[in-house]
């Protein structure tokens, strides 16, 4: 006998698949480049914004979506590997590819917030760092893009590990948030309490989020002018002799 | 005539196998000429792509002939054998391969040389959104070089 149960939220959910779209499109951009490497900063903007969202969700979101509910205990993911954890949610391995797959992509924002392409690109936050040290930290981004393949490669593939061995569908509970779970499963959470999702908390992390896409955008700068390549790129001749 | 041919064909020669100069020489004067490129590219992403408010006609034309310029310099003679290793102004990030890959370096300079003189062309013209299409057409070869024959940080 099984009963549905909401289990992602719709913000978590379009957080996920509008993360793996920005990360696909950033790929795509940088890799072509040309014109369409301003696409990539600006899809990586994005891509902070959504990241300083989940974080927030993290710890107001519903249930499932908080940190504290999946984070991974080295007892629950000894649990896990015995066969004996039985919730729903992110089960500890997986909590544990969340935070790494959250750790990396932040990584690769970070590090391309001050990254150039020795072209005609430089990150928002460029004019903060000297020329080498960006150049060291766009050595890093492309170093931490191979990392994360790696994650993104390892979590597909446990998706479908998943599905075809342990027979459970992941894919369709991120597109819809409803799960079919045991009754047993299900009237074991009943004494806990279920969050749902608040408006409040909600409000607060979007205008959180988007006040900090603001600030690297142009508030940092607003605030702490920083001598920028613009000026080099501005400057014209005071003397049209010399 | 013959005489003519064989002259020509010793001084092509001997020109070719002129040394380019010591290697930190040459690593020096190339990356001197893609620093003042770079500070060119600079201002015309300035001027047309991210502020085209402050778009100077005069100032983003000079800017493309000067990356023509660079373009048209004949860099090639910079790029002699050993020069993968050494230090200019900084450690060079030639990859080795350079040397196995020269008919892939011939094209994709080529295609830098081409996109910066059409470049030039268009930005005489002063039609602001041509200049933009050719310059991310620049950007593009530039990475396409950078791609196969630089070393990534």
């Amino acid at each position: 006998m099984k009963v549905t149960i909401h289990i992602w939220d719709l913000p978590l959910r379009l957080f996920h698949w509008l993360l793996a779209v920005a990360v696909a499109a950033a790929y795509i951009t940088a890799k072509i480049g040309g014109s369409l490497i301003d696409w990539h900063g600006r899809i990586g903007i994005f891509i902070l914004g959504l990241l300083v969202f989940r974080v927030l969700w993290g710890f107001v979101g519903s249930t499932h979506a908080r940190f504290l509910t999946f984070f991974p205990t080295p007892s629950k993911l000894l649990a896990y590997f015995k066969g004996r954890w039985h919730g729903i949610g992110h089960n500890p391995l997986g909590a544990l590819s969340v935070f790494a797959l959250l750790a990396v992509v932040a990584a690769q924002v970070g590090t391309g917030l001050f990254a150039n392409d020795d072209i005609a690109f430089v990150g928002p936050l460029f004019n903060f760092v000297d020329k080498s040290l960006s150049d060291r930290l766009t050595g890093l981004h492309n170093t931490i893009f191979d990392l994360l393949v790696g994650f993104i490669v390892l979590h597909v593939v446990a998706i479908i590990f998943y599905r075809w061995v342990k027979k459970t569908n992941l894919v369709v509970p991120m597109l819809t948030g409803k799960k079919q779970v045991p009754k047993t499963v299900a009237a074991s959470l009943t004494g806990r309490p279920v969050r749902g999702v608040g408006a409040v908390g909600l409000i607060l992390s979007l205008i959180i989020s988007c006040t900090v896409v603001w600030g690297v955008t142009g508030g940092i700068a607003y605030l702490h002018p920083a001598e920028s390549y613009e000026q080099t790129a501005q400057a014209t001749q005071a003397d049209p002799g010399f | 005539m013959n005489r003519k041919i064989a002259l020509t064909l010793l001084l092509t020669a001997s020109a070719t196998a002129a040394i380019a100069g010591p290697i930190e020489e040459q690593i020096r004067f190339r990356q001197s000429a893609y620093s003042f490129a770079a500070w060119n590219v600079g201002k015309i992403k300035s001027q047309v792509v991210d502020h085209p408010e402050t778009f100077n006609k005069d100032a983003v034309a000079a800017a493309a002939n000067a990356i023509a310029a660079v373009a048209n310099s004949g860099l090639g003679a910079l790029y002699g054998e050993g020069t993968d290793q050494g230090v200019g102004w900084k450690q060079t990030r030639l990859k080795p391969e350079f040397f196995q890959k020269k008919a892939e370096v011939t094209v994709a300079a080529n295609t830098f040389n081409e996109a910066a003189n059409e470049l030039a062309k268009v930005a005489a013209t002063g039609d602001i959104n041509a200049i933009k299409a050719q310059f991310g057409k620049v950007g593009e070869s530039c990475k396409g070089c950078h791609d196969l024959t630089r070393i990534k940080e």
